[in-house]
């Protein structure tokens, strides 16, 4: 992890136009944005595009960064995202129901190509609802404090803890 | 990826302001025991070939905002400079439109149109010697008629003489 400093001059480079420095911010949180989004689809293969939509938007967006944290800001892009994600999917599912009859056999043949081996973990996060995964996911991952969470999801700091605190323990009993 | 000191502070305090005192020690235990789960289960990391992909597509996009930055402000410059020509074309316009035609003046002259045309210096010369004696005749009769010089008649013989003068006076202004 880059130091304050560092990460200052790279963001400066960035607001610059500078193609070095948007590699290095890739270098420095490709990983984390991954896991993120990984944990959050269970996909790799969305999770790949999802994370190049990120740093695509980085470039388009990174002019209105106007100080702060900058992984917060970028987390909460991150979420944007993978709310546009899923809101594209329940059109997609909303589309193929009316379209069952037809499709039928494609999405089950979809679903056995997309069925990748998950680990305890990925099984256990796909029983909780997607409101209180993505609030641990975004606590894991973007290392933030409370308030920032709170801040980014728009919600009191009371509500993001009470919820991050049933998830968590929801969590801890499927995982026995 | 574990999480750092910054999220792990305050813990306690922050549970404290929501929760009964009995329960802050709990609700901390809760929430570190399923950091850990987390912790110990890493997710997949992107390829290297993905990263590759990634930096390749950030540069594309980065040269496309350069483009686009560009091509807006030449866009703003050719706008602005038509704006500008314009102005000054509408400003030109109005410019011309007020100064109009320019004003006449009404001038007068005491010496007859005739004179001033004719280009017989000499003649014009005797025409006018002749003018000037034929009212100084006339002045002198005048004269001698108020005085009662002319044998006494009276006031036609003024007002023949008055008529006299009239028009001499308009056929000189007549040229």
């Amino acid at each position: 992890m880059a130091k304050s400093n560092d990460l200052a001059r790279i963001i400066t480079g960035c607001k610059s136009g500078d193609a070095e420095c948007f590699s290095q911010v890739v270098d420095m949180y490709a990983s984390r944005f991954y896991g993120y989004f990984y944990r959050l689809t269970g996909n790799r293969e969305v999770s790949d595009d999802l994370l190049s939509e990120l740093f695509v938007k980085l470039v388009e967006k990174i002019s209105s960064f106007k100080g702060g944290s900058f992984e917060s800001w970028l987390f909460k892009i991150a979420s944007n995202i993978f709310h546009d994600y899923l809101r594209d999917k329940q059109r997609q599912r909303k589309l193929l129901e009316v379209q069952k009859g037809e499709l039928e056999s494609e999405i089950t043949e979809a679903k056995q190509s997309s069925n990748e081996r998950f680990d305890k973990l990925q099984t256990q996060l796909g029983r909780l609802d997607a409101n209180t995964r993505e609030l641990i996911m975004l606590r894991f991952y973007s290392q933030a404090s409370f308030k920032e969470i709170a801040a980014m999801r728009s919600e009191p700091i009371g509500t993001t803890l009470s919820k991050l605190h049933r998830g968590l323990k929801k969590l801890q009993k499927l995982m026995e | 990826m574990a999480m750092n000191g910054k999220t792990e502070e305050n813990l306690k305090d922050l549970f404290e302001k929501f929760l009964n005192p009995e329960r802050v020690e709990q609700a901390v235990e809760d929430i570190q025991r399923g950091e850990r789960i987390l912790r110990s289960h890493t997710a997949p990391e992107p390829d290297a070939e993905l990263i590759a992909n990634i930096k390749a597509e950030t540069a594309a996009s980065l040269l496309r905002k350069k483009e686009n930055a560009f091509r807006r402000m030449v866009y703003k410059t050719v706008a602005v400079a038509a704006g500008f020509i314009l102005l000054v074309a509408i400003g030109v316009e109005l410019f011309e439109k007020g100064r109009g035609e320019p004003e006449r003046v009404a001038t007068g002259s005491i010496t007859s149109k005739a004179v001033w045309e004719s280009d017989r210096l000499a003649d014009d010369n005797a025409d006018l010697a002749t003018l000037i004696a034929e009212i100084e005749q006339i002045e002198s009769d005048l004269l001698a008629v108020q005085l009662g010089e002319n044998g006494g008649n009276g006031p036609e013989a003024v007002t023949e003489l008055e008529m006299e003068l009239i028009e001499i006076n308009g056929d000189f202004w007549k040229g």
